[in-house]
């Protein structure tokens, strides 16, 4: 054993060999001497009162003190008045308030950087799948465009051969009319020379 | 020789899990013979929906093939079935009808290793508690190795995976304490196998002091590295480190490095740097007081390992059995259970450098001899050597 280490004087030391460090060893120390610690205090005990802003007094209740010492606390305080941001300031500890301050705003000021960087990269990534897709959808509308234009121009034509064919049907009809009256007209010559007496 | 690599997800993107395990794996084992990846579509690990173009393409040189996922994920569906599964009596129907619901549902993805099988060696499944594990091991059980990357949770009772654990060829285990489980829950120590884990490269020399000059940090820090999650224990490691610092008065920073989907609580002492490159990450492995792994499930946790190939040492959750099996076998990190050991245990790695620095080197020679990259080739041509022998 090399030497002995202890966090709390109070517990017993950690030895620790440190030519051949046992995890399993230190871990068992370590549980030791937390069994033979007595229960530990609660971890939700109320916190430090803070000190009054209004008055720099902290602001646990006053204890039973009769009406005189209130009335010396209260000529007291008015005495003090006039160099009460004084005491504020040496009683408030300001400097440890102002370095946690900037600390806290230090670290939102990360967060907000990584969560721009963040915003910007995802901004990125849907302009370029929107652009993307827009592109496809240009692609599509054109070539749906240029369908309407086909069909555009097919049913033209087929407007043109339709009003066409129908004026062919309508010349084929009177020609066929006039061939049945043609029809007619032979059939009652062919009956009339049929009952002419032959020679 | 050709093998097939299957996985939910794979690519460049995908910078943690049994994911990146499997990159790495294929990366390093094609200079010793053909591989494949075959893998979905997907990037989101929450919703499985199609992400990355179908067919084959190239990652770092190796050939992978993407198959479609039928339907994303309805987180609220597979709620319902899970809490049936895991709180209600239930059939082996339920467990399958969840086990789709989880997904990535890729049944194109299970037809072509059906289709395809001889025209591979080995299919090495990478996550057992997924689709394509289940379905692929149970098309071609006599050529599959299974990677499980199995945790210590509720799924692990399912009595489809008791059944799935006994039909690989071989098992690749990421930890003791996860071959001993896997072998207690299905009774198949009659499986081969062999705990390999996987390698990691660490730079030959990191520099602290950029890191520090570049996130503007002074005095001792404790470096989280991984998702900011409650699930890996984040919330209880806030708790425990603001506690600590309340009683003991501390200086230490807690540095937390990754995506958050936890609500990091405002103090100037936790310091968030969101993603971090690779160079910045070692450099800030290289002057941290020790790693932090708060998790409560890992089935092995790569950043302890790049943590012990940079020689600093951790301070793990020792309600996670791999993560106090490995403290406990390299002598490389301490571990705590309850606030009253994480407050002795981070006092004693911040009050002794000593301590420190021995742990550190411990942590560095248990990663030498057993997570270098040459060891993890080995291990993996054994298995596979053992099986074609066989």
């Amino acid at each position: 054993m090399n030497d002995g280490k202890t966090n709390q004087p109070e517990d017993k030391p950690i030895r620790i060999d440190y030519d051949r460090v046992d995890v399993a060893d230190i871990m068992a120390q370590v549980r030791a001497r937390i069994a033979a610690r007595p229960a530990p205090p609660a971890e939700t005990e109320a916190p430090a009162p803070r000190p009054d802003l209004q008055t720099g007094q902290p602001a646990s209740p006053a204890p039973d003190g009769g009406e005189g010492r209130s009335r010396a606390k209260g000529r007291l305080l008015k005495l003090m008045k006039p160099v009460t941001p004084l005491i504020k300031l040496a009683i408030l500890p300001v400097n440890e308030e102002l370095v946690r301050t900037v600390r806290v705003l230090d670290h939102a000021n990360k967060q907000l950087d990584y969560l721009t960087a963040k915003f910007d990269r995802d901004i990125h990534r849907v302009e370029s799948q929107l652009s993307e897709r827009l592109g496809r959808i240009d692609t599509q509308l054109a070539i749906t465009k240029e369908n309407v234009k086909l069909l555009h121009a097919l049913s033209h034509n087929l407007v043109v051969e339709l009003t066409k064919l129908k004026i062919e049907h309508e010349a084929l009809r009177n020609k066929v009319r006039v061939l049945e009256k043609d029809f007619e007209t032979l059939g009652r010559r062919e009956r009339a020379l049929e009952k002419r007496p032959r020679r | 020789m050709k093998v097939a690599f299957v996985v939910q997800r794979y690519g460049l993107e995908i910078n943690g899990g049994a994911e990146l395990h499997c990159r790495w794996v294929a990366e390093h084992l094609r200079r010793y013979f053909e591989v494949e990846v075959l893998t979905t579509r997907a990037l989101d690990y929450v919703t499985w929906r199609n992400h990355y173009p179908e067919g084959l393409t190239t990652v770092n040189g190796v050939p992978v093939r993407r198959f479609p996922v039928k339907r994303p994920r309805n987180p609220e569906r597979f709620g319902r079935v899970q809490e049936l599964i895991f709180h209600h009596e239930h059939g082996e129907e339920d467990e399958l009808r969840w086990l789709e619901e989880e997904g990535p549902l890729t049944p194109a993805l299970i037809e072509y290793i059906k289709g395809h099988r001889d025209d591979y060696d080995y299919f090495i499944f990478f996550s057992y508690r997924y689709y394509h594990s289940y379905w692929g091991i149970n098309a071609v059980p006599e050529k599959s190795l299974l990677v499980p990357t199995a945790e210590r949770d509720p799924v692990t009772t399912l009595g489809i995976f008791r059944e799935l654990f006994r039909k690989p060829r071989a098992f690749v285990y990421n930890s003791p304490e996860e071959r001993a489980m896997i072998n207690a829950l299905a009774q198949n120590e009659a499986v081969p196998g062999d705990v390999v884990g996987v390698g990691t490269e660490a730079p030959a020399a990191a520099v602290p002091g950029r890191f520090r000059s570049r996130h503007g940090l002074e005095g001792d820090y404790l470096l989280y590295l991984g998702r900011i999650d409650e699930n890996k224990g984040c919330r209880q490691l806030f708790d425990h480190f603001l506690r600590f610092k309340r009683e003991t008065g501390s200086p230490a920073k807690l540095v937390l490095v990754g995506a958050t989907i936890l609500r990091i609580p405002a103090h100037p002492d936790l310091l968030y740097l969101g993603f971090l490159g690779e160079e910045d990450k070692f450099d800030g492995l290289a002057g941290a007081a020790a790693l932090v792994m708060p998790s409560f499930y890992e089935s092995l946790s790569m950043v302890t390992l790049e943590a012990w190939a940079m020689g600093r040492p951790v301070l793990a959750n020792g309600q996670c059995e791999v993560l106090k099996g490995q403290c406990l076998r390299s002598n490389g990190g301490l571990f705590y259970e309850t606030y009253e050991e994480f407050k002795e245990g981070l006092g004693l790695l911040l009050a002794d450098a000593r301590l420190r620095e021995v742990l550190g080197a411990n942590g560095r020679r248990y990663f030498e001899a057993n997570y270098t990259w040459a060891t993890i080739e080995n291990k993996y041509l054994a298995i596979l050597n053992s099986l074609r022998g066989a």
